[in-house]
């Protein structure tokens, strides 16, 4: 039972605050994942929008 | 908040980098793009559609002919001006992750972050993104004969990760390791780029193709300057946008570690 409130304690002030290393990758995972639907995304739409982007950028394009 | 600093700046660098890559942009880049797509067949629209499976343009008719495209001139800037920014702005947070979470390695501690070390990442980042692919696949202009999509995205994000993983080995491990690390910049290229067979444009007439590899020529260098000018203003951006995220989440430390131990 005191281990069981002890671990509940603990989620409350972690929910607080989140883990800087946690913030970190969540920020580096979003960066990859904005990069990759700007530059690689096949679909027809975000490619025709993206198209000079991706030429300048030298990403693979068609 | 950490996270919600490093976005909130990242946002700002995106933003910054963006407007400057436009303009630099459409006064070398895209007059090339513009004047490979002449040689495209009148049928197509300027903006050729694309097929999902990996094409070269200029083959008749295709699929996805109906699909949106943005017209020509302003609507085309604007969408190039948008996609540079959400562009910027997803390196803009890779690089400023990396350079908070290396901030100790390479400063002792100091917040002393100057416009030399926003130089230094702005050229880290460049080699990643731009030169490791490049060297193996120079950036193409369209209606260029290339190797199927997959592979060249494939090659494209395997170079990006070697480079960076290399010069992550370079500037901050201890030797011998940072000279192993270091030898990872030179994988990709010893595995060697995905690669048509044959002639660029071999699929176009010869007076076509003659005029289209020397814009391809001039293509290589404007993506090069292009993009020296947006990891210039990322690197000198991010530096300052990281002495405030640091000044700001040193302020906050104290409070957390006192919330941690309650």
């Amino acid at each position: 039972m005191q281990n069981h409130s002890s671990t509940v304690r603990q989620d409350v002030t972690r929910t607080h605050s989140v883990a800087k290393p946690l913030q970190l990758v969540s920020a580096f995972v979003l960066g990859g994942v904005i990069v990759y639907a700007a530059g690689f995304l096949n679909t027809a739409a975000v490619h025709n929008a993206a198209h000079d982007t991706r030429h300048s950028q030298g990403f693979p394009c068609h | 908040m950490l996270f919600r600093q490093i976005v909130f700046y990242a946002l700002l660098m995106g933003l910054l980098a963006g407007a400057v890559v436009t303009i630099v942009q459409t006064v070398q880049v895209v007059p090339i793009i513009l004047s490979a797509e002449t040689y495209e067949g009148a049928e197509e629209p300027a903006l050729a559609p694309f097929k999902a499976e990996g094409h070269t343009h200029g083959g008749g008719e295709s699929e996805d002919a109906d699909a949106w495209a943005p017209a020509d001139g302003m609507e085309r800037t604007l969408f190039t001006f948008i996609s540079n920014t959400i562009t910027a702005m997803g390196f803009a947070l890779l690089v400023l992750v990396a350079m908070f979470a290396t901030r100790n390695l390479t400063n002792s501690g100091n917040n002393d972050f100057n416009w030399r070390h926003g130089l230094i990442w702005g050229a880290a980042g460049y080699a990643v993104f731009w030169l490791a692919p490049a060297i193996g696949m120079p950036p193409e202009i369209p209606l260029a004969t290339t190797a199927p999509l997959e592979d060249r995205q494939l090659w494209w994000g395997f170079a990006a990760i070697c480079t960076a993983a290399g010069l992550a080995g370079l500037a901050f491990a201890k030797s011998p390791w940072r000279w192993v690390l270091a030898l990872l910049v030179l994988v990709p290229h010893i595995v060697g780029a995905p690669h048509h067979e044959g002639a660029l444009f071999a699929e176009q007439p010869p007076e076509a193709a003659a005029a289209l590899e020397a814009l391809a020529q001039q293509f290589v260098g404007a993506s090069a300057i292009a993009n020296a000018s947006l990891w210039i203003v990322l690197g000198l951006v991010g530096v300052w946008a990281l002495r405030r995220i640091v000044v700001s989440t040193d302020r906050s430390t104290d409070d957390e570690a006192f919330s941690s131990r309650v």
